[in-house]
């Protein structure tokens, strides 16, 4: 039976069980002497059914994992010792082998398959495969026909325990469940255990996610440090892998980090400076100045803006701003020296700045705005009661109030200026300057972590696994933001409650 | 008419009919939106003297208490009509400097509201604005002057630098009133000052509020007819929007000429 149709059974079993449940917890209610069931018919109904379903899933998941595991390694043991006694690579080449031998068997029809024994040679079989456009790797070996058969046989063996096991559990459970029914089962109670158990599991989810994206990045980064000295890396001025020779080791370019951090920080603190005060300002004329209508109208244009995919504004800063600021440099530049010669180039940091701030005022502006309104209105009313101005009042006593979350929203912003990228390629380009000059380009972390993975260079070089250091280093670098940003909610919280 | 006034003279704290009048209110309306929320009230308030608002929920006076220093401009929909004077000033005239006015009609709200500053900063604040103080000193002279006179000085003068949000509170109430005295008002506004408090704390604000009678004109929203008995001098009941009687506290306790009030003050309804 294909999983697929065995989740259906077990569904299907965890129905029945809640309707006898339901049936069941109906008859206690209608029962005579006035005593109440603890639980209503529902409850019964929702504990069968979990009861029924929830073990059932779990060992199927478990025996999906775990099978061909431990078929793999049963498989392996059998290989013959000259391929053990290779490299890991090569065990793992010839197991991919049995593996697709063993599924081209199943699709071949019956009376083909039978024709075929453990001493049947390998060529025949791939001639057959190929009938039925299976292609089978040149580096088959005869030894490997057997093994598919055995992987093949303990397949089918394994499904079939699983079947069995997981239906038989469902029943069970369903069984159990159903018997424990009572006038005093709290099966209410359990209900919630179950649901809680849910919650958690989603939430666990979440975090075992990101922990998983740690790890996938910590063992490429460690294998990039064990190649280039993270002195090297973190201290380095120069960024230029790609003039390294690949295969050449000894001499594989430099990566030096400090340019892709300088341009980073840079593009980012520009951005924000422009960014921060538009939003803020944006944010206090909503919440304090407008009138209900106004708002109802502003708020949503605003986040409007928030919805444009970056890219689009990478465009914009690539055929409009990047060209505007440079005739607009050339024209200062003709009017005060004469020589028309432009200042600021069409890619530079000014661009990129300017352009991820019109990227980050929606979300500055938005973010603030609803910290803002929640500060209590009674604040508001004692400050105005006082003859305070409405600004006064924003500037001594809302601002004050909401600092923590506007603060805390602002490092989310920087977050996401520090991440940005498509507006950087488009806006300051990919060169890795180290330069103080916003006029000039700059590139940063995420622009080379894309340039990098993108290239057709070996993926085991260090050219390609400097990307997963720079993302860890990034990933490092917002978490910190991200813990830095709570510490402070904290703080002022504790302070003003 | 005449005996009971006599009545009331004798048992205490009564209107003074010498005493001037502080703010004078006609016709006065409002609507919030499509709903009318008062429905023309004329009520002379008398200077140093302490005028309750009573009234069952909804009746409209809290929404007349805000008239009085323009608190319902910050309310939208909220459009206020007839005629309100201050020493004879109409405080709705265009020409009138809101914050000027409501520096002069201070107010202290239902739920103690301090703000997220130092006890001294929360006191400071309205001189600070206002530029009452030229110095240092002169500042904590006002601070100190008006955590005094609202009861609370000994209690906070070792931690004027803690947060007012941390006090108790009825401290935290006394810290608004102490506020709210900072910018020398000439009327405080206080909206059930004692609604969020325990029977202690309230019993303190009472005591304050019968203090401050003396240098300034108070007009009090209460819910409860004791306060409204023990604090005041004059008493206004309203009902549905509408002013059922206004008189002397004495009278309106002990021999109201309404129905309504009679019916209010016996918990009939409300």
């Amino acid at each position: 039976m294909s999983t697929f149709t065995i989740i259906i059974v077990v569904l299907a079993i965890g129905l029945v069980g809640a309707f006898f449940g339901y049936r069941q917890g109906k008859v206690l209610t209608a029962s005579e002497n006035g005593v109440r069931p603890h639980s209503r018919p529902v409850y019964h109904a929702s504990y069968v059914a979990s009861l029924a379903v929830i073990p059932a899933l779990l060992l199927l998941a478990v025996w999906l994992i775990a099978s061909p595991i431990f078929i793999a390694s049963d498989v392996r043991a059998s290989f013959p010792e000259g391929v053990l006694a290779q490299s890991q690579l090569t065990e793992d080449l010839a197991y991919g082998i049995v593996e697709s031998l063993g599924t081209g068997l199943q699709v071949l029809p019956d009376d083909e398959r039978e024709t075929i024994t453990e001493t049947t040679p390998v060529k025949d079989i791939s001639a057959l495969l190929r009938e039925r456009g299976v292609p089978i790797a040149s580096a088959s070996a005869d030894w490997m026909v057997p093994l598919a058969l055995q992987l093949n046989g303990m397949q089918f063996w394994s499904r079939l325990a699983m079947t069995v096991a997981v239906i038989a559990l469902s029943v069970f459970g369903a069984f159990w469940g159903y018997r424990q029914i009572a006038m005093r089962l709290r099966s209410r109670n359990k209900v919630e255990g179950i649901i809680k158990g849910a919650l958690i599991v989603a939430s666990s989810i979440a975090i075992l996610t990101t922990v998983g994206i740690v790890f996938s990045m910590l063992f490429e980064t460690i294998d990039f440090f064990s190649r280039i000295s993270p002195v090297d890396f973190f201290f380095g001025t120069v960024w230029e892998p790609r003039f390294s020779n690949v295969g050449s080791s000894g001499n594989a370019g430099s990566f030096g980090f400090i340019p892709l951090l300088a341009g980073t920080l840079y593009i980012g603190a520009v951005a924000m400076l422009i960014a921060v005060p538009i939003g803020l300002f944006a944010a206090i004329y909503m919440a304090e100045y407008a009138s209900r209508r106004t708002r109802s109208v502003v708020k949503p244009l605003l986040e409007v803006l928030a919805g444009i995919p970056t890219i689009v504004y990478g465009f914009f800063a690539l055929v409009t701003v990047g060209p505007f600021l440079r005739d607009l440099s050339a024209q200062i530049n003709g009017l005060v020296t004469g020589d028309y010669a432009s200042f600021i180039q069409a890619q530079s940091v000014l661009t990129a700045g300017l352009v991820m701030a019109i990227m980050l005022i929606p979300f500055v502006s938005s973010l603030s705005d609803d910290i803002i309104t929640s500060v209590p209105g009674s604040l508001r009313d004692g400050s105005l009661g006082l003859g305070a101005t409405r600004s006064e009042t924003i500037k001594r006593v809302i601002l004050p109030a909401a600092l923590p979350g506007i603060v805390s929203a602002l490092l989310l912003t920087a977050s996401r200026a520090i991440g940005e990228t498509m507006i950087v390629v488009l806006a300051a380009g990919v060169a890795a300057n180290l330069t103080i000059d916003p006029l000039e380009p700059m590139t940063t972390i995420t622009v080379k972590i894309v340039a990098q993975l993108t290239g057709d260079l070996e993926f085991n070089s260090p050219q390609t696994l400097v990307a997963f250091a720079l993302g860890m280093t990034l990933f490092v670098i917002t978490l910190a933001l991200n813990v830095y940003a709570l510490y402070i909610v904290r703080k002022y919280k504790e302070q003003y409650e | 008419m005449m005996e009971n006034l006599q009545a009331s003279f004798n048992k205490g704290p009564s209107v003074d009919s010498s005493k001037p009048i502080k703010m004078k209110t006609k016709d006065v309306t409002v609507h919030y939106g499509q709903k009318q929320a008062l429905n023309g009230i004329t009520l002379n308030i008398p200077e140093n003297q302490v005028t309750a608002l009573i009234g069952p929920s909804g009746c409209g006076k809290s929404t007349y208490l805000r008239c009085l220093n323009r608190m319902n401009d910050t309310i939208d929909s909220a459009k206020v009509a007839g005629e309100i004077l201050l020493d004879g000033e109409d405080v709705y005239d265009p020409d009138i400097d809101v914050v000027e006015l409501r520096a002069r009609v201070g107010m202290v709200f239902q739920k103690p509201n301090p703000f997220p500053k130092s006890i001294y900063d929360n006191v400071a604040y309205g001189p600070k604005i206002h530029g009452l103080a030229h110095s240092k000193q002169e500042l904590d002279e006002v601070v100190h002057t008006s955590l005094r006179r609202a009861g609370l000085y000994k209690e906070v003068h070792d931690r004027l630098d803690e947060p007012g949000t941390g006090l108790s509170g009825g401290q935290q109430q006394r810290l608004c009133i102490a506020r709210a005295i900072a910018v020398s008002p000439e009327v405080i506004l206080m909206d059930e000052p004692c609604s969020a408090l325990d029977p202690i704390a309230t019993a303190t604000v009472e005591e304050l509020i019968d203090e401050l009678r003396e240098n300034y004109t108070i007009v009090i929203v209460t819910h409860s007819m004791q306060q409204a008995a023990r604090v005041s001098q004059l008493t206004a009941m309203f009902h549905l929007g509408d002013l059922a009687e206004v008189g002397p506290t004495e009278k309106m306790f002990s021999n109201p000429g309404d129905k309504r009030t009679q019916d209010y003050i016996t918990g009939r309804f409300g």
